[in-house]
């Protein structure tokens, strides 16, 4: 009898134990988007720099488009054969599957913005994900006329020797103050007025009132 | 016999199964850890990403260093070439390369400082920002435009046209303002001499344009009656 009861015992707690365990399983939700590629590795990435797509090459039959600035921006004017997902839409479905597709049929997908500071944040998101097909355009977008014009730039290039500047400035000012001084800004001397003026508006809403 | 052997294992079966699941147990102590799932989910970067809240203007920059504020860090992601010829204030140098040392981890890993990241362009700081919102750090900041606006903005402002509003003028003689503080001199300045630190006090140009709106609700309440 008590050798019964034992196994009685024994086998619900089997039971109890593989229920809870396909119970876990079937409540287990798989992620939709994983990172397939850690930190340090897009850290690599960054660094290489090799992700740049210049003007020049769009005409390749292999790279496809995506203009991932809002569709407004999109319709007043976007480049030749581009395809336009929007930044806040790249996890979506539908742009999931434009993007799985695209790395199946082995295209390079070539992301462009209104300069090339714009996209960068969106091809690391892809990249991360696991897209190892996306590019960056390295352009700049501007309007005239209604006219959408694209150039290339050199991202992160330094424009101004700031260093320099401030030393010559201080040699200019120095040179021009032996000379003749006599120049009173008239514009700095009006801000603090303004701000009085601010204070006897502000007072006026509390005479309203029923 | 062989039945015998047989009823003596069996008597220890559970002992042998749980010996195994303990092993197993242990195994999974042991498993490396799954490196690429690090970090927030993708879904919160993006969502991270699309608000604005990261860029800090030129303008409020350089309030903050001429004020002293205490409670942010500067870090310049550009190689240690440019970050010697040039930097913002008393900037740190982390070139991207190293941003995930240890020692750099120390650095933008904590609660206490506002971090705002500094590069030429955005470029650099914005993927120095998206590494670290990664992996979860808090309070990270951009430079909106970088050094180059810095250097259009504050250190050499444009001097606006006549026609332009006023505001313009304001935002200019603070700028100027700011510019003195950070090293450059002007022709004039050498007359009246306390210019700068009266302008700084007075900054923010911006409320005049809001008190008309207010001007303009005034009106409204007249109509309803009581």
């Amino acid at each position: 009898m008590k050798e019964l009861e034992k196994t009685k015992r024994i086998s619900i707690a089997t039971t109890l134990f593989i229920l809870i365990v396909i119970m876990a399983l079937l409540a287990y939700k798989r992620p939709i988007h994983i990172y397939a590629v850690n930190t340090e590795h897009t850290l690599e990435k960054i660094v290489s720099k090799d992700y740049f797509v210049s003007l020049k090459e769009i005409n390749n039959p292999d790279y496809v488009l995506i203009d991932v600035r809002s569709h407004f921006e999109f319709e007043k004017g976007h480049l030749e054969n581009a395809v336009n997902i929007h930044t806040s839409e790249i996890l979506l479905d539908n742009s999931k599957k434009v993007f799985d597709e695209l790395k199946e049929n082995g295209k390079t997908v070539v992301l462009y913005a209104s300069n090339t500071n714009e996209a960068s944040p969106t091809f690391l998101i892809l990249y991360q994900l696991g897209y190892n097909n996306v590019k960056i355009l390295n352009v700049e977008n501007s309007y005239s006329n209604n006219q959408l014009i694209t150039k290339s730039i050199d991202v992160e290039k330094s424009n101004a020797d700031i260093k320099n500047f401030i030393a010559e400035s201080v040699k200019k000012a120095k040179k021009v103050s032996k000379k003749n001084v006599k120049r009173p800004v008239a514009t700095v001397k009006k801000a603090p007025k303004k701000i009085i003026t601010v204070k006897k508006k502000k007072k006026a809403p509390a005479e309203g009132g029923c | 016999m062989v039945n015998r052997k047989l009823a003596k294992v069996s008597t220890f079966r559970y002992k042998i199964l749980a010996t195994v699941f303990i092993v197993l147990a242990g195994g999974l102590v042991l498993l490396p850890k799954h490196e690429k799932h690090e970090g927030i989910k993708p879904e919160l970067l993006l969502a991270n990403l699309i608000s604005t809240e990261r860029y800090i203007s030129t303008d409020i920059l350089a309030d903050k260093i001429i004020n002293n504020d205490p409670s942010f860090i500067l870090i310049d992601v550009r190689n240690e070439e440019s970050y010697s010829n040039f930097t913002i204030g008393d900037a740190l140098n982390i070139p991207l390369e190293k941003f995930l040392d240890e020692v750099s981890i120390n650095y933008l890993d904590q609660n206490q400082y506002d971090i705002i990241f500094i590069s030429n362009d955005n470029f650099y700081a914005e993927q120095a920002w998206m590494l670290g919102s990664r992996l979860g750090f808090k309070n990270l900041h951009v430079l909106e435009g970088g050094i180059n606006k810095w250097f259009n903005t504050i250190i050499n402002p444009k001097k606006p046209t006549e026609t332009m509003p006023e505001e313009q003028f304001v935002l200019y003689s603070n700028r100027k303002a700011a510019s003195m503080f950070f090293g450059v001199a002007y022709p004039e300045q050498f007359k009246p001499a306390k210019k700068d630190k009266a302008i700084v006090k007075t900054k923010q140009p911006a409320p005049p344009k809001k008190v008309i709106k207010v001007k303009k609700k005034k009106k409204a309440p007249a109509e309803g009656g009581c």
